[in-house]
C-alpha cells in the first residue's frame, strides 16, 4: 500500500516538503479552538492555546506525521515570535502615561515578586526531594520561554521539563490570578494585568489582551520586565548556593 | 504595505536586539531587548506611526498561535517528567499560586499606600 503511486506516505512526504502542512495544521487548530473555546464558554482552566496545543498533538500523533517533521515546519511560524516580542513594546509606549503613575509600586514590586515566583516553586520542590536537574529547569518557570531556555541551559537544567513547567504555569497563573484577584477585591486592570506577565510569561500576557489593552501592557511589561530581571540574577542566585 | 513598512521596523529592532546581546554577550533574548529598545526609541520620538501600531496589534492578535507549537512539544516529552511528577506539579501549582497571591497583595499595598500619599501631597 505504501508503495503505490499516491499512496498515503507519499503524500505525506509531499506535503511535509515544505512547512506548508505545518502551517495549514497550526492555524486550523488555532480558529477551531478560538471557536470552542467561545463555544465552552470562555473556561480559563482550558485556554486556546491549551486547546489548540492538545488537537495538534492528537493530529501529529494519530497521522504518524510526527512531532519532528510538525516542528521542523512550524518553525516558520515560532520565528514570528521574535518579533512579536518586540511587537509587546508598542503598547508599553502607548501605556506610558499608566506605568508612569505607578512606577513606585512596580518598582518595588518587580524584584520582590519576580525572586519569589522562582523561590516558591524552588523551595517547595527541593523540600519534596527533588533532584538539582529538576530544581535547575523549574528555576525559570515564570519567565518568557526564548529567555527561560537560555537560563535553563546555564543552570544546567533540562529544557523540555522547562517548556513542560512554562505551559502549567502559563495556565495556572492566568486561573489563579483571576481568583485571587476577586478575593483580594482588585479591579484595577493595571494590577491584574502587570500580575499575569510577571506570573504566568506569555499565555498571561495573552490573557491579559483579553481582558483590556491596558492589562495587556501592563502584562506585557511584567512579562519583560521579569525576564530581564531573572535573566540576570537567577544564574547569579544560583551560583551562590 | 502599510502593515509591511511597521513589520520591518519590528524585524530590525529584532536584529538590533540580536546584535545587542551577541556583542555584550547578555543571557537576554534578542525579542526581549529589541521590545526594550523600541520602546525607548518611542519614548525618545514620542509617537508612534500607524504602521508600527497596525502592524504590532497584527502580530500580538496571534501571539497565541505563535507559541502554539511550542506548547505542543510538551505533550511529546512528558516522559521526562516521569519520576519528577509528583514534586514538579506540587510545586507549580502551590509556588504559581503563592507567588500570584504575593504579587497581587504588594501591588495593591503599595499602590492604595501611593494614592493616599498623593492625597496628602
Amino acid at each position: 500500500m505504501t508503495d503505490q503511486p499516491g499512496g498515503f506516505n507519499a503524500l505525506l512526504a509531499a506535503w511535509t516538503a515544505g512547512p506548508m502542512l505545518s502551517i495549514g495544521l497550526t492555524l486550523g487548530a488555532f480558529i477551531v479552538a478560538q471557536w470552542l473555546f467561545a463555544r465552552l464558554r470562555r473556561p480559563l482552566w482550558l485556554p486556546p492555546v491549551m486547546i489548540a496545543a492538545l488537537l495538534l498533538a492528537a493530529v501529529v500523533a494519530a497521522s504518524g506525521l510526527g512531532f519532528e517533521r510538525y516542528e521542523a515546519g512550524a518553525r516558520w511560524l515560532t520565528v514570528l515570535l521574535g518579533p512579536a516580542t518586540v511587537a509587546l513594546g508598542i503598547p508599553l509606549y502607548q501605556q506610558m502615561h499608566h506605568i508612569r503613575a505607578l512606577w513606585r509600586p512596580i518598582m518595588v514590586t518587580l524584584p520582590l515578586a519576580a525572586s519569589l515566583a522562582a523561590f516558591y516553586a524552588l523551595a517547595i520542590a527541593w523540600l519534596m526531594g527533588a533532584a538539582p536537574m529538576v530544581l535547575a529547569s523549574l528555576a525559570p518557570k515564570s519567565v518568557t520561554a526564548p529567555i527561560a531556555m537560555g537560563i535553563t541551559e546555564e543552570l544546567g537544567g533540562s529544557v523540555s521539563l522547562t517548556l513542560g513547567g512554562l505551559l502549567i504555569t502559563g495556565v495556572l497563573a492566568s486561573l489563579f490570578v483571576d481568583w485571587c484577584a476577586r478575593w483580594l477585591r482588585i479591579t484595577d486592570d493595571r494590577i491584574i494585568g502587570f500580575a499575569l506577565g510577571l506570573n504566568g510569561h506569555a499565555i498571561g500576557t495573552a490573557r491579559a489582551f483579553e481582558i483590556s489593552h491596558t492589562a495587556g501592557a501592563f502584562a506585557s511589561l511584567g512579562m519583560g520586565l521579569t525576564g530581564v530581571f531573572t535573566a540576570l540574577f537567577l544564574p547569579l542566585a544560583f551560583w551562590m548556593i | 504595505m502599510v502593515v509591511l513598512r511597521g513589520f520591518l521596523v519590528l524585524v530590525v529592532f529584532f536584529l538590533l536586539g540580536e546584535a545587542v546581546r551577541v556583542l555584550v554577550g547578555l543571557p537576554i533574548s534578542g525579542g526581549v531587548l529589541g521590545m526594550v529598545m523600541a520602546t525607548f526609541t518611542l519614548m525618545l520620538r514620542g509617537r508612534v506611526t500607524d504602521e508600527l501600531a497596525a502592524a504590532s496589534q497584527g502580530l500580538i492578535s496571534v501571539l497565541v498561535l505563535l507559541i502554539t507549537p511550542g506548547v505542543v512539544g510538551v505533550f511529546f516529552i512528558a516522559d521526562q517528567f516521569a519520576g519528577h511528577w509528583t514534586a514538579v506539579v506540587v510545586a507549580l501549582v502551590l509556588g504559581t499560586l503563592m507567588s500570584v497571591f504575593t504579587t497581587l497583595l504588594l501591588m495593591k499595598k503599595l499602590t492604595t499606600e501611593q494614592a493616599r500619599g498623593d492625597q496628602h501631597d
